[in-house]
């Protein structure tokens, strides 16, 4: 029994000495030190941890990732403010813009090394936000509205709607043939209502409601509510609509509703709800008759950047163009479902038009940003639902509850 | 014995020093930071501006926090006697010796065992779903048209009746084991003197309950107070004013919601305080309305 114990230790002994040669073997090269917003196994986790290890055996340079999941935002600032080991690290653009500033490096001269392209429409709110380039895209992000084109082609509706008379109609239609024209979750009432009202008043109208109030005298603010109340009252929306996150929008793949407004990753929730492609187009929010934002699109990103203090910001940068460019890129659009951060490279079919959606906004619209900093913010998304459960009368009175909240 | 007195220093220090520097020193410098305009949670003290009671005042004129403070009462007050109630009427029950108590104990007990991230998840999903949950199933056997349980007016109670479900086992389980320390002594002479099981209950069982009700509502208030979880799980995407409640409002103002970028860990530091004081305040008022030192048994 001695003798076992005395071999399966020093067994123990040879094995943790060989670990720690081929660790130190490693430690020879560059290692950076990259945290990302994903959880191991998932999609995009996988793919970027197979670039990775692409990219060590072309380069010889380590990348240690470390999966911080969704919540990296609780995380950074404390990290970043005590010079963590971090060289690359991975949230929405905004806060990288306008949080983590004073942490991230200036990458334009490497960028334009580079020959890097992206997207106009991120790279220069960055460079609004910053100063700088500072983050790099690598999963944008577009809304609108998303449509099951079965259910279209059931109602037969072969142009899509630019107009709100013209989406109107194509709701008629759908809700002739049986299907309901638009799901409506609870979780993105704001959202959904947001947009109307940036097409009637634009962001900057938004922005002065929400400093001075004075909804109920702003015609356009009680007409942007009227219309959702007539859509309502119209039955266009879902049975059970506004329900709960994701019962409405999973309607969409199951033929059962047509329409949904949101950011393109619907597509492929609703594609892992049901378990199959759905056949899905796309088109701009509609607009309205005398609006201020006709075309405005939401667009946002989850970007890379690489810390200020990094030691080898080269090295890290190297590595996000791998990632975000080229033949990975194009992997992690096919294999997350997503819009690929290179425009060169193409979007999985159920994200036609995209990259062409996002090639052509020079300003992005944000997410609810004019309204989401107001202190009733989380007052104003519940009467948000309640205009999309029909508990106003008018727009007028929906109005005077917003007025109501100052 | 100065020799014993070191070594006690010495085994008790790392305990100390730890419970110094990771509880003491957070909660001094939240209520420290709670008096100052702060951003970022760790900024330095150099970054840190006074400014009174002004973060005080910001959070109890914000509508939020105001709405998180009602559905925080909603959940302690309606939630608690509930809980609390049925809790205790479970405990009675399986304490009077019925037939098949080990199995009504466990089955009672297992949503506890259950993760509360697969509980809410039925609810929400299965339960309250609008289409084919079990509810409006239900309800349209009845002949009734479907209910949205989980629209703007209802989605609170539906939360508070799912954390409701989840609970009472725990606390059944506490009240158990008090009701099995009271000596049987006392309802075998009480039934001899022909006392009905209600008013052994009224007379004997809650009166020698006291500390351990008393606890329960200490419990259950820092579990009301700290409610976190069962929020978001109701609220997945981005947080609803009908299920905010403190600490979620807390969470956004410190770190910031979807889409949202600005923060005030001062603010979020005044929260904090507040529902300490909360707590304190609920400990207090329960240890003076349930004395419970002058019965012995």
């Amino acid at each position: 029994m001695k003798r076992l114990m005395s071999m399966l230790l020093v067994l123990t002994m040879i094995f943790s000495l060989t670990v720690m040669s081929s660790t130190a073997l490693a430690a020879d090269g560059v290692e950076i030190n990259f945290w990302s917003m994903w959880n191991e196994g998932e999609p995009q986790a996988t793919v970027i941890a197979e670039a990775a290890e692409a990219f060590e055996q072309e380069t010889g340079i380590h990348v240690n990732i470390e999966w911080k999941g969704r919540d990296i935002n609780t995380l950074l600032t404390a990290s970043l403010s005590s010079k963590d080991a971090i060289d690359i690290f991975e949230d929405d653009y905004n806060r990288i813009g306008q949080v983590y500033t004073e942490w991230t490096y200036d990458l334009t001269e490497m960028a334009e090394a580079a020959g890097y392209e992206g997207y106009d429409c991120f790279n220069n709110q960055a460079i609004a936000w910053a100063g700088y380039l500072n983050s790099i895209t690598e999963q944008p992000q577009v809304g609108g509205v998303f449509y099951n084109k079965a259910a279209f082609e059931t109602a037969g509706i072969e142009a899509e709607p630019t107009t709100w008379a013209e989406f109107l109609d194509v709701c008629a239609k759908l809700k002739e043939a049986g299907i309901a024209p638009i799901a409506q979750d609870g979780a993105y009432t704001n959202f959904s209502f947001y947009y109307h009202l940036v097409r009637y008043l634009g962001e900057d109208g938004i922005a002065e409601l929400r400093d001075n109030g004075g909804w109920a005298d702003n015609a356009q603010a009680v007409q942007a509510a009227q219309d959702i109340i007539d859509l309502v009252n119209a039955g266009y929306l879902a049975d059970g609509a506004p329900d709960e996150y994701p019962a409405s929008q999973t309607k969409v793949g199951l033929g059962e509703a047509a329409m949904v407004v949101c950011a393109n990753y619907v597509t492929a929730e609703v594609n892992a709800a049901i378990g199959e492609e759905v056949d899905w187009g796309l088109f701009n929010y509609p607009a309205v008759e005398g609006g201020a934002e006709p075309a405005a699109a939401y667009a946002g990103a989850n970007s890379l950047a690489v810390a200020s203090y990094s030691e080898h910001p080269q090295e890290a940068f190297d590595f996000i163009m791998y990632l975000v460019t080229g033949e990975w890129d194009q992997k992690m659009a096919d294999t997350a479902a997503q819009i690929p951060a290179d425009p060169n490279n193409t979007a999985p079919a159920s994200l036609d038009g995209t990259i062409e959606t996002l090639k052509a906004a020079d300003k992005p619209m944000t997410w609810c940003g004019s309204l989401n900093t107001h202190p009733a913010w989380d007052s104003m998304k519940t009467l948000f639902t309640e205009l999309f459960e029909g508990k106003y009368e008018d727009g007028a009175a929906f109005c005077a509850a917003m007025d109501a909240l100052y | 014995m100065k020799k014993n007195k070191t070594l006690i220093f010495l085994f008790i220090a790392p305990t100390v020093i730890c419970l110094l520097l990771m509880y003491v020193y957070p909660v001094l410098r939240t209520a420290v930071m709670s008096f100052f305009q702060v951003e970022d949670l760790t900024a330095d003290l150099s970054d840190w501006s006074f400014n009174g009671v002004d973060n005080y005042v910001k959070i109890f004129h914000n509508a939020g926090f105001v709405t998180s403070l009602k559905n925080f009462l909603a959940i302690w007050i309606v939630g608690g006697v509930i809980t609390l109630s049925l809790a205790m009427l479970m405990a009675v029950i399986l304490t009077s010796g019925i037939r098949f108590q080990g199995f009504f104990r466990a089955a009672i007990y297992l949503p506890n065992v259950v993760s509360a991230v697969a509980l809410a998840t039925m609810w929400v999903q299965y339960i309250f779903n609008y289409d084919y949950g079990l509810l409006n199933q239900f309800v349209t056997l009845l002949g009734f048209d479907k209910i949205r349980w989980l629209g703007t007016d209802a989605k609170l109670w539906a939360m508070i009746a799912a954390y409701i479900y989840g609970s009472i086992g725990y606390y059944m389980l506490i009240y158990i084991s008090g009701i099995e320390g009271i000596p049987t002594d006392l309802y075998e002479s009480a039934t001899i003197d022909g006392a009905a099981k209600s008013t052994q209950f009224f007379r004997i069982t809650l009166p020698l309950l006291k500390g351990i009700i008393k606890t329960t509502i200490t419990f259950w208030t820092i579990n009301a107070a700290t409610f976190y979880l069962w929020s978001k799980l109701f609220s997945p995407v981005q947080t609803e004013g009908s299920t905010i409640v403190p600490v979620v409002y807390l969470y956004d103002t410190v770190f910031g919601g979807k889409g949202v970028v600005t923060r005030d860990a001062g603010a979020g530091a005044a929260v904090g305080v507040v529902l300490t004081l909360i707590i304190i305040a609920v400990y207090l008022v329960t240890e003076r309305l349930l004395r419970s030192n002058d019965l012995e048994y």
